[in-house]
């Protein structure tokens, strides 16, 4: 049975994970806008996930005949968000780099892309659930 | 769920922003106290005072969970101490006020209210971005209890 384990499922798990770490980091550089010398992070997923699936740019995947092989390249399985911290560069006179507007935007689409999750989510429990009772 | 952990860092900056306006409507208030303390037997003029702020402080396992899988962050921050200011006082010629000196000079407190008004100003727009975040946490977590339904 393969119902809620297939790789949608588990991509948009990530991604619902991934925007929760997203939100936490943000409200985190939020918080700090007035604190010297505190520098902004922030999560790294999209990318990973689409170097993950191969359609980035070229790359090297290594071929694997037996399920224990270490994956090389593209596989299958979800990579972990990534928390980066921008140590270079600078905003204000105390070396603080939150920039409160960018912040502001990256924070309401993040609530949007977490809309946008749920919703699919839910939109693919709805498809199951036609398909396990044959009717719309 | 660590969800919540996003209020978390929103509540510690709101208390953050609400002492920091406590301490700019002192600041104002006593733009013009002469007798804010009595030192050796003078009258000591009020002294501007300021929050300091930090990043709340991470314990060494949540460094090295974060450094592991990059997951775990203690967000939020901290007012750790209110600093006066060392900026020299006001000298202000006032024979006739009752703190003058013998040459008719008064301290004022180092107290700008211009400056204060730019640094409310600032508190109460930071209060107002960390309210817009919690409610914005609150609203992904309202829909995360949609899942499934």
């Amino acid at each position: 049975m393969n119902l809620l384990n297939g790789p949608e499922f588990g991509r948009l798990q990530g991604a619902i994970n991934a925007a929760e770490m997203r939100q936490r980091v943000i409200a985190n550089n939020i918080a700090n806008v007035d604190t010297p010398k505190f520098k902004r992070s922030e999560v790294v997923f999209e990318q990973l996930l689409e170097q993950s699936m191969g359609s980035g740019a070229f790359q090297i995947a290594g071929k694997r005949t037996n399920p224990k092989h270490i994956p090389i390249g593209s596989s299958s399985s979800v990579p972990q968000a990534q928390v980066i911290t921008d140590e270079v560069s600078v905003m204000n006179n105390d070396t603080n780099n939150v920039d409160i507007d960018r912040e502001m935007s990256l924070l309401a689409k993040n609530q949007l892309n977490y809309n946008f999750y749920v919703q699919q989510m839910n939109h693919d429990v709805k498809m199951m659930r036609i398909g396990i009772e044959g009717r719309g | 769920m660590k969800l919540t952990n996003g209020f978390d860092a929103s509540a510690s900056a709101l208390t953050a922003q609400r002492l920091r306006m406590d301490v700019i409507s002192s600041n104002i208030a006593n733009a013009e106290t002469t007798r804010a303390s009595y030192v050796n037997g003078r009258y000591e003029p009020y002294k501007r005072k300021m929050v300091v702020l930090e990043p709340t402080s991470q314990s060494f396992a949540d460094t090295l969970n974060s450094q592991m899988n990059g997951s775990s962050q203690t967000p939020g921050v901290k007012a750790t101490k209110i600093i006066e200011d060392s900026t020299p006082l006001k000298l202000v010629y006032n024979p006739t006020h009752p703190d003058a000196d013998e040459n008719g000079y008064v301290k004022m407190p180092n107290v700008d209210v211009l400056k204060e008004m730019v640094d409310m100003i600032s508190a109460s727009r930071s209060y107002e971005a960390n309210v817009t975040a919690m409610n914005a946490t609150k609203g992904m977590f309202v829909k995360a209890l949609e899942i499934g339904k």
